[in-house]
C-alpha cells in the first residue's frame, strides 16, 4: 500500500530538481545594453502599489515623480546654479514677490498627443491639494504664459511652486472628482517616460516618443521591490541590478569589478532634537542653554563619524547651512563646522559658569538635583542607535549623564511630534534650494512650532524653540529679493541657533549611490553634478536618466 | 453524529468570538488612525495645508466617524464584512485590504504550506527510521537537525544566500518569480511555473531546515515508547516482519501526537514565516501584517488578523474532525 506512494514521492523529487537544474542552467543573462531595460531599485517595498496619482506623495510608485508627471523646473540641490526648466521656460517675481509670471515651452504634447498648454498649468494649481490659500488669482495670458497673483510674498516658495507641483492634463483630472483615492492606474504625463507593465514585484516604463527633447536613449527602465538591503547589494554584485541609492558599509565590495561606480552626498544634517522651551512645556535639564552647549563641545564627532557611520558621513555646520554650496550667505566662518574633537574642558567651564556643580560621583548637577537626560532612537536604525551609545559614553566624560535607549519606530514618532521628549537623534532635511530659508523657517521658527502636546500644523519645529529675534530675521528674508538684507538676516539666525543648539548638529548624513558604468554611460561625476545620482529622489532621478546613455 | 454536531457548533461560537474580538481590538488600542494618517499626508504636502476636502475623504474612508455609537459600528462592520469589504489601507493608500490580502496569499500559503508539509512528512518518516533503530549511529540525526533548528534562521538563511545563490549563482536571490524575465507579471506558463518553483526552492529549504528537527525529535521518542508497547511484542511474537510492525503497529501510533501539532503548524501557514518573506522579498502575508504593524494601518491589521484567525480554526477545525476518523477513542464521551 505505502510503496507506490514513496515512489511518486521520489519521482516529484526527482522531477523538481531536474526542473530547478534546467531552468539555472539557462538563467537569465543581463543582456545586451543597448536593448535590455536599465535596472533601478528606488526603494519601494513588495509589493509595490499599482499607483501613479501624483497626488499620493507617500504611496505613488517612484517614478510618478519626474519621469512621469514633471513639475515646472527641476531645483538641483546639490549645485547653486539656477533651476532648470523641464516644462517651463522661465519664471519672474514682480518686485514685492505677490505676483509670478511663469513662461513655458511651447509646442509641448503629454504621452497621450494632446497638447501641454498653460491652461494645464493654471488647472493644476487649481486643482486639489496644490491649492494655496494664500492664491487670490491665476489666469493664462497667452498659451504659453500664466500669471498668478498672491496675498503674500512668495519668493521662498520658488521651489515648492515650481520644482514639487506635478502638472497634470486638465483633460483627463477635470473629470476626476475625488484626487485623493484615485490611482490613476494609466497615468497620462509629460515626462520622458511612460507606463508600459505594471506588477507588483516591478513594474516597467518605456520612453515616450513625444517628449519634448526626443525620446530618452535608454528605452526601458525597469523600477523593482525588494525587502532587504542585503538582497539588493547581491543583485548589485551579480549584475542584475544597474541602479541603487544605500547603505553598503563596505563599497569596495561591490565596486571591486569596475562595472559599478559608487558616490556619497553628505546634505541632511543628522541632530539630536532637544525639547529646548520650557516656556513651552518642555521640561528636563536640556531646557537650559548651558546643558546643551556643554554636550555639543563634549562629543566626539570624528569617533561618531567613523563608528557610527562607517567613515562616510560629512562633517556638519552648526549654522545649518550646506556648505560649500550655500558659501555665500554664511558670515562668519566659525560658524561653517562644528568641534569635531571633545573638549571637556570647555563644557566644564560653561557648565560651572550655569551654576552648575560636580557630585561625588562625577556627574554634574544643579541644586542637589543630577543632570539625567534621556536619548532615544528608532530601534533597527543602527547608525543612530550607535552614535546615541557613543554620545552617552563621551558626554559621561565630561561630567554629564546621558541615558541612550531604542524604542519602537512608532513609539518614535509620537513623542517627538506631540513634544513629550527630552532628546532624540533626529534627521531633517536639508534645503533644496541653494539658500538655506527653508531650513531656518520650517525648523527654528515659533510658527513652525507648538506648545508641548499640539503637534506643529504649519513647519517641523518640533525642538519648540522659540526666539522673536530668529522669528524677525526669518520674516524679514523672506519678504525680500535682497541678497544684502537676506545675508544680514541669515546672519542674525545662524549667531542665534549656534548659540542656543535647539538641535545639536553632529554629522551630515551620507546618501550613498551605486550604479552601472560599464553598460551605461551619462552619470553625474563629481565634475558634472547636474543631479543627485540617488534614485529615490524626485525628479533628480528622471534628470539623471534622461542623461544615461546605453554603452556601445 | 453527535460528536460532528458538537464540533461544529462550537466552532461556530469561537468564530463568533474570534470576529468580534478583531472589531473590538483595534478600537481599544490607544492612538487614532486618521489623524495619524493626515500628519504623515500633511508632512508629504511639503508642509502646506490640506483641503477640507482631502480631510474629510481621510475621516470617512479611515472608519474614525465621530458621534456613532459603538454598537452602530459593530453592525456596519459585519455588514461590510458580509460583502467581504475589509477597508482601505492607510500604509498603501488607496489599496483595498482585501485586495492585499488576495495578492499576498497564495504565495504564502504555497511556499510555507509546502515546507510545512515537507518538513513534517521528511521528520516524521526520519523519527520513525531513528527510533527504529535506536542505539545505532543513526542516533546522531537527532542533535544534527536540533542543531540546524537552534541556529538563527535569518542567519541562516543568509549564509544560503550568499552561498548557493550569490557565489555559486545556481538559485535565484529574490523575489516569488524572475521579475526581470517577467516584467508584464505571473502568467500561466510552464516558464513562468518553473521560475515561480526555482524561487521557492532556497526560501522553502530554509524553512525546512531550521523546523525538520522538531518533528524528528518528537516522532523519534514516541516511536521508542510505542515500541514497547505489548501490542508491538504480541506481533513480533507472531512472527510478522519487521516492516510491517514499524509502519502498520508502531509507526501509525506514534504519529497521532505529531498530528495533533501538525493541525495547529497547518494554521499558523497562513500568518507567514515573516523572516523568510523579508530575507527573499518573496510575496507574502507575514510581510503585509509587519508593515501594517510598523505602519500603524489598523484597517489592514484587522483584515491580515482575520484572515489568520479564520485559517487557525478552519484548520483545528479539519484536524479534530480527522483525529476522530484516525483515533476512535476522542469520539466517545468520557
Amino acid at each position: 500500500m505505502h510503496r507506490p506512494r514513496t515512489r511518486v514521492i521520489a519521482l516529484i523529487a526527482a522531477g523538481t530538481t531536474a526542473l530547478a537544474l534546467s531552468l539555472t542552467a539557462c538563467s537569465p543573462s543581463s543582456g545586451d545594453p543597448s536593448t535590455r531595460p536599465l535596472r533601478v531599485w528606488s526603494g519601494s517595498m513588495t509589493p509595490i502599489n499599482n499607483d501613479f496619482n501624483p497626488f499620493h506623495v507617500d504611496t505613488a510608485t517612484h517614478l510618478t515623480f519626474g519621469a512621469i508627471y514633471e513639475p515646472l523646473f527641476f531645483f538641483n540641490q546639490l549645485s547653486a546654479d539656477p533651476p532648470v526648466g523641464l516644462i517651463g521656460d522661465s519664471y519672474s517675481y514682480s518686485d514685492d514677490g505677490t505676483q509670478l509670471t511663469i513662461t513655458i515651452k511651447p509646442g509641448q504634447k503629454w504621452s497621450d498627443g494632446k497638447p501641454l498648454t498653460a491652461a494645464d498649468v493654471v488647472f493644476t494649481f487649481g486643482y486639489g491639494s496644490n491649492v494655496d490659500p494664500d492664491m487670490t488669482s491665476i489666469e493664462a495670458t497667452d498659451d504659453t504664459t500664466v500669471v498668478i497673483g498672491y496675498s503674500t510674498p512668495k519668493f521662498t516658495a520658488a521651489s515648492l511652486i515650481l520644482g514639487s507641483t506635478w502638472i497634470v492634463p486638465e483633460h483627463i483630472w477635470s473629470k476626476i472628482d475625488d484626487y485623493m483615492s484615485e490611482t490613476n492606474q494609466q497615468p497620462v504625463g509629460s515626462g520622458p517616460y511612460k507606463l508600459k507593465a505594471f506588477t507588483d514585484a516591478a513594474y516597467t516604463v518605456e520612453a515616450n516618443e513625444l517628449f519634448r527633447d526626443g525620446a530618452p536613449s535608454v528605452k526601458e527602465v525597469q523600477d523593482v521591490g525588494i525587502d532587504s538591503n542585503q538582497s539588493s547589494e547581491d543583485l548589485l554584485k551579480t549584475g542584475k541590478l544597474d541602479w541603487v541609492g544605500q547603505f553598503i558599509a563596505n563599497p569596495d565590495s561591490v565596486t571591486a569589478s569596475g562595472a559599478i561606480a559608487t558616490m556619497n552626498q553628505q546634505q541632511d544634517p543628522t541632530v539630536i532634537v532637544t525639547c529646548a522651551d520650557a516656556a513651552m512645556g518642555c521640561t528636563g535639564a536640556q531646557t537650559d542653554p548651558a546643558v546643551r552647549q556643554a554636550i555639543n563641545v563634549a562629543i566626539d564627532r570624528s569617533t561618531i563619524r567613523e563608528k557610527a557611520f562607517a567613515g562616510l558621513a560629512g562633517e556638519s555646520s552648526p549654522a545649518f547651512a550646506l556648505l560649500p554650496r550655500d558659501e555665500k550667505w554664511v558670515s562668519d566662518s566659525s560658524l561653517a563646522t562644528s568641534p569635531q574633537n571633545p573638549d571637556a574642558a570647555s563644557a566644564a567651564t560653561i557648565l560651572e559658569a550655569a551654576g552648575y556643580t560636580k557630585g561625588s560621583d562625577g556627574f554634574y548637577g544643579k541644586g542637589g538635583t543630577p543632570i539625567e537626560l534621556d536619548l532615544f532612537s528608532p530601534d533597527g536604525w543602527t547608525d543612530y542607535n550607535d552614535a546615541a551609545k557613543l554620545i552617552s559614553e563621551q558626554a559621561a566624560k565630561a561630567g554629564i549623564r546621558i541615558n541612550a535607549r531604542t524604542v519602537s519606530e512608532a513609539e518614535y514618532w509620537t513623542p517627538i511630534s506631540n513634544g513629550d521628549f527630552q532628546m532624540a537623534m533626529y534627521g531633517l532635511t536639508q534645503s533644496l534650494v541653494p539658500d538655506p530659508f527653508s531650513n531656518y523657517d520650517q525648523y527654528f521658527t515659533t510658527l513652525s512650532s507648538a506648545k508641548v502636546g499640539d503637534e506643529p500644523t504649519k513647519g517641523q519645529n518640533y525642538s519648540r524653540y522659540s526666539n522673536p529675534v530668529v522669528d524677525a530675521a526669518v520674516k524679514a528674508a523672506g519678504a525680500t529679493q535682497d541678497e544684502a538684507i537676506k545675508k544680514d538676516a541669515y546672519a542674525s539666525v545662524q549667531t542665534e541657533i549656534a548659540r542656543d543648539l535647539p538641535y545639536i548638529p553632529i554629522v551630515l548624513n551620507a546618501s550613498q549611490s551605486f550604479f552601472n558604468v560599464k553598460d551605461f554611460t551619462g552619470w553625474p561625476s563629481d565634475d558634472d553634478l547636474y543631479a543627485a545620482p540617488l534614485p529615490y529622489l524626485s525628479t533628480a532621478s528622471a534628470i539623471v536618466l534622461t542623461h544615461l546613455k546605453p554603452a556601445k | 453524529m453527535n460528536f460532528y454536531v458538537r464540533r461544529v457548533s462550537f466552532y461556530l461560537v469561537t468564530l463568533w468570538a474570534a470576529i468580534s474580538l478583531n472589531f473590538l481590538l483595534p478600537r481599544l488600542l490607544p492612538g487614532d488612525p486618521a489623524a495619524i494618517m493626515l500628519g504623515k499626508l500633511r508632512r508629504a504636502n511639503g508642509g502646506r495645508p490640506l483641503s477640507e476636502e482631502t480631510i474629510r475623504t481621510i475621516t470617512s474612508i479611515l472608519g474614525a466617524e465621530k458621534g456613532t455609537s459603538l454598537w452602530d459600528q459593530y453592525l456596519a462592520y459585519w455588514g461590510r464584512l458580509l460583502h467581504g469589504d475589509l477597508g482601505v489601507s492607510s500604509t498603501r493608500y488607496p489599496a483595498s485590504v482585501a485586495e492585499l490580502i488576495g495578492a499576498a496569499l497564495p504565495w504564502t500559503v504555497i511556499l510555507v504550506g509546502v515546507a510545512t508539509i515537507l518538513s513534517f512528512v521528511l521528520g516524521i518518516a526520519a523519527g520513525a527510521w531513528v527510533g527504529w533503530r535506536r542505539g545505532t549511529w543513526v542516533d546522531h540525526l537527532v542533535p544534527a537537525t536540533t542543531f540546524l533548528q537552534s541556529v538563527p534562521y535569518f542567519w541562516l538563511a543568509l549564509v544560503l544566500v550568499a552561498v548557493l545563490a550569490v557565489q555559486l549563482g545556481l538559485l535565484p536571490i529574490f523575489g516569488g518569480y524572475d521579475v526581470f524575465e517577467f516584467p508584464a507579471g505571473p502568467e500561466w506558463s510552464w516558464a513562468f511555473v518553473g521560475s515561480a518553483v526555482v524561487h521557492a526552492i532556497l526560501p522553502a529549504a530554509t524553512i525546512v531546515i531550521s523546523s525538520v528537527g522538531g518533528w524528528l525529535l518528537g516522532m523519534r521518542n514516541m516511536m521508542v515508547q510505542t515500541m514497547s508497547e505489548d501490542y508491538v511484542v504480541t506481533a513480533e511474537a507472531k512472527g510478522l516482519t519487521p516492516r510491517r510492525i514499524r509502519s502498520r503497529y508502531a509507526g501509525r501510533n506514534a504519529a497521532i501526537p505529531s498530528l495533533a501539532g501538525f493541525g495547529i503548524a497547518l494554521g499558523f501557514v497562513v500568518a507567514g514565516s515573516i523572516v523568510t518573506e523579508q530575507v527573499f522579498s518573496y510575496p507574502g502575508i507575514g510581510k503585509l501584517m509587519i508593515q501594517a504593524v510598523q505602519g500603524l494601518d489598523y484597517a489592514l491589521m484587522q483584515g491580515v488578523f482575520l484572515v489568520i484567525t479564520l485559517t487557525v480554526l478552519a484548520a483545528n477545525f479539519l484536524m479534530e474532525l480527522v483525529y476522530g476518523f484516525i483515533d476512535p477513542r476522542v469520539r466517545h464521551r468520557g
